[in-house]
């Protein structure tokens, strides 16, 4: 079916990336206002606007199957793309689309289905003689059955969601005390993320990379993978930074593991584009972790290096149409490097920190491409994820990529929240990172301090402390100190002395 | 005039109790080594409040302001200072000398959330790094932890219900 008109069943950058994609291809999109976000930027980006902003339900309309549907029946949409997160990898989503004649820009039911559920994604896996960790048959019932499990294949395990992926419901256990706390959460965050408190158990592989392979395929069955990404960098299991290639995979190992992503993916007969994930260890054995069944956040890292645009391809699978180039037609070329710039404080664990941005500049060199929803006055809300901009720069090789990362993250500039740049400020000055020297323990791990910060910042900032208690302490015209009158001070009256100094 | 003093030097004392003396009358000169380079402060509307230093904008926001205690965030990082003159710094000296280190611990929300689960009971025993409650908030479940080794003496946190930023929830005996 020709596509015509899409609505886009998403908010933020990915939605502004769909239907940058859309228009170049001349198809139309539909945006859908809600009203936590009424003045958010996507909005700006779209043909059309469904306003849903009166919509009283307690569910996001971006998880509300009945209300999308209805939303583009009437619009006239005769496509939808998901995006990523909400109801991306829903099959019973995907199959009320197909139900009711709009194409559903993602694979099939069947494929979301059963990569979505890890058990007969792990059967389907063994079938095909992909390697993988060793783990529980199915599904573990309680934290009994988790013990015994656990003590046959050996601590420490991790536990993780059925249905789960993003790291929620996922829970390292290393000794058998530990068990029932972890089983309990674990199955709990399930619930309350996938609707399945469902968990099972497998190995947990001590300090892995996590490598994983993009994969295309069309609806006349040809598969084919663009090279791998490099996503070690995470904390709580969420990704920080991806890169594209991985510098722990040679040429054959490369081929090796696209060759087994490329296996799993034909094993549920999959198309439009997806991404198979794997363990690395440091013996370079590698282990299939899961399939996930949707556009992702770091997909832009693999258009650079390959050239391809992957929303347009997903587009064009969705249409019918056959892939137009072949696995030796891929080749891979350069290095990109993606931050993910979170509302985010590094000084307190990566806690989320929501607010309004204030000001937000991006850097426009050649070498940079951001990818954001958010601009000056829009607010990070508490509702859906921490993210304000993906950062994503290239280099002809890694050295030069972590090089003009480094001066592209001095001139970003975003003020009305804690970021995650001063992390990756630090990142990209750690001799491990620079040396590919790292897994996903590498955070919690390996280092002891997570900013950056330059020699005399500190002392700059005493400085400032410091002429703020003299004006306010001591007497314009004399040097005396008037003790015992500590007031408060709001900052608004400083900025506005200030803006005279 | 009796509460009126002299001050001839001013310390910006950190958190982690490093010391930055400037001399009064403040000026915007910082000597390093042998030169000295110009701080400046300045706002416009494209970058908000910034210091200029050495040719270069750092972002500047006062996070809040309480007597001579100051919270910076300079360049993303947040930074804690107290002020002191030369004469409040001798007192908090011998103050110190006589009082020991910090025997209390108040561990708080780093963010808003619902309280999923409280982990810790009042009299337990709990190392550093050990999980105290499960905070839920922005799609995560996050473990709060234990910043020290101690005694649990109080638990304010109670099994669902929601916390704001800075909200007291347990209260540890350092030891």
């Amino acid at each position: 079916m020709k596509i015509r008109k899409i609505l886009i069943a998403n908010r933020g950058e990915i939605a502004i990336r769909i239907m940058k994609t859309a228009r170049r291809m001349k198809i139309r999109t539909v945006a859908v206002k809600t009203a936590v976000e009424p003045l958010a930027m996507y909005l700006s980006f779209a043909d059309e606007i469904f306003d849903n902003s009166e919509d009283t339900s307690e569910i996001p309309v971006f998880l509300d199957i009945e209300k999308l549907i209805a939303i583009a029946l009437e619009t006239g949409a005769n496509a939808l793309h998901p995006g990523y997160g909400f109801l991306a990898e829903n099959a019973y989503f995907a199959q009320k689309c197909i139900d009711n004649r709009i194409t559903f820009i993602g694979p099939s039911p069947d494929a979301i289905y059963k990569m979505g559920n890890k058990t007969i994604a792990r059967k389907l896996a063994l079938q095909n003689g992909i390697p993988m960790a060793m783990g529980s048959e199915g599904n573990i019932a309680n934290e009994e059955e988790a013990v015994a499990i656990a003590s046959k294949i050996g601590y420490p395990v991790i536990i993780k969601a059925a249905s789960g992926g993003g790291g929620r419901g996922m829970r390292i256990v290393r000794k058998a005390e530990e068990m029932e706390k972890m089983f309990f959460i674990a199955s709990k965050e399930a619930e309350k993320a996938f609707k399945d408190p469902s968990v099972f158990i497998e190995k947990y592989i001590e300090n892995p990379k996590h490598i994983e392979f993009q994969i295309l395929g069309d609806a006349k069955g040809n598969i084919i993978h663009l090279g791998e990404r490099e996503c070690s960098i995470q904390r709580k299991h969420q990704k920080l930074l991806e890169e594209a290639p991985s510098c722990a995979l040679d040429e054959g190992l490369r081929k090796k593991m696209g060759k087994m992503a490329v296996l799993i993916a034909k094993a549920v007969n999959y198309h439009s584009a997806g991404t198979v994930e794997f363990l690395l260890d440091s013996e370079k054995n590698f282990y299939f972790m899961e399939m996930n069944t949707r556009i992702q956040v770091e997909h832009p890292v693999t258009e650079i290096v390959t050239g391809i645009d992957l929303i347009e391809q997903q587009i064009r699978i969705a249409g019918g149409e056959e892939l137009k180039f072949g696995q030796d037609d891929v080749k891979i070329s350069g290095w990109a490097i993606e931050c993910r710039i979170n509302a985010e404080d590094v000084q307190a664990g990566f806690a989320p920190d929501p607010g309004k941005i204030e000001k937000l500049s991006m850097p426009d060199d050649p070498y940079v491409r951001v990818d954001t929803g958010i601009r000056e006055g829009s607010a990070i809300v508490a509702n859906y994820d921490s993210m304000i901009a993906k950062l994503i720069v290239s280099g002809k090789d890694r050295r030069e990529a972590i090089t003009n990362c480094k001066m592209a993250l001095d001139k970003v500039w975003i003020k009305g929240t804690k970021t995650t740049l001063p992390f990756f400020r630090l990142l990209v000055r750690n001799q491990d990172f620079q040396d590919g020297n790292f897994t996903t323990a590498f955070i919690e791990k390996d280092l002891d301090k997570y900013y950056y910060n330059s020699e005399y910042e500190e002392m700059l900032a005493a400085w400032l402390a410091t002429k703020l208690f003299v004006e306010e302490n001591l007497q314009e015209d004399s040097i005396n100190l008037d003790f015992g009158n500590g007031k408060e001070m709001s900052p608004w009256l400083f900025n506005k002395r200030m803006n005279q100094f | 005039m009796n509460d009126k003093l002299q001050i001839k030097k001013l310390y910006a004392l950190s958190s982690e109790n490093r010391k930055f003396s400037f001399s009064v009358p403040l000026n915007n000169k910082i000597r390093i080594g042998k030169r000295e380079y110009i701080v400046q402060l300045k706002s416009d509307d494209k970058f908000g409040t910034y210091i200029l230093w050495k040719n270069r904008k750092y972002p500047v926001e006062i996070v809040r302001s309480r007597q001579n205690k100051y919270e910076i965030l300079f360049n993303d990082i947040s930074y804690t200072f107290t002020v002191e003159t030369p004469f409040s710094l001798q007192r908090m000296k011998v103050l110190n000398s006589k009082k020991g280190k910090v025997e209390q611990e108040l561990v708080r929300a780093p963010m808003p959330g619902r309280l999923i689960d409280v982990l810790v009971r009042e009299g337990s025993t709990i190392m550093r790094g050990e999980a105290l409650v499960i905070l839920e908030a922005m799609k995560m479940q996050n473990e709060i932890q234990s910043p020290v080794n101690g005694k649990i003496i109080k638990v304010h946190a109670k099994t669902n219900t929601n916390v704001m930023k800075d909200d007291v929830l347990v209260e540890i005996k350092v030891e």
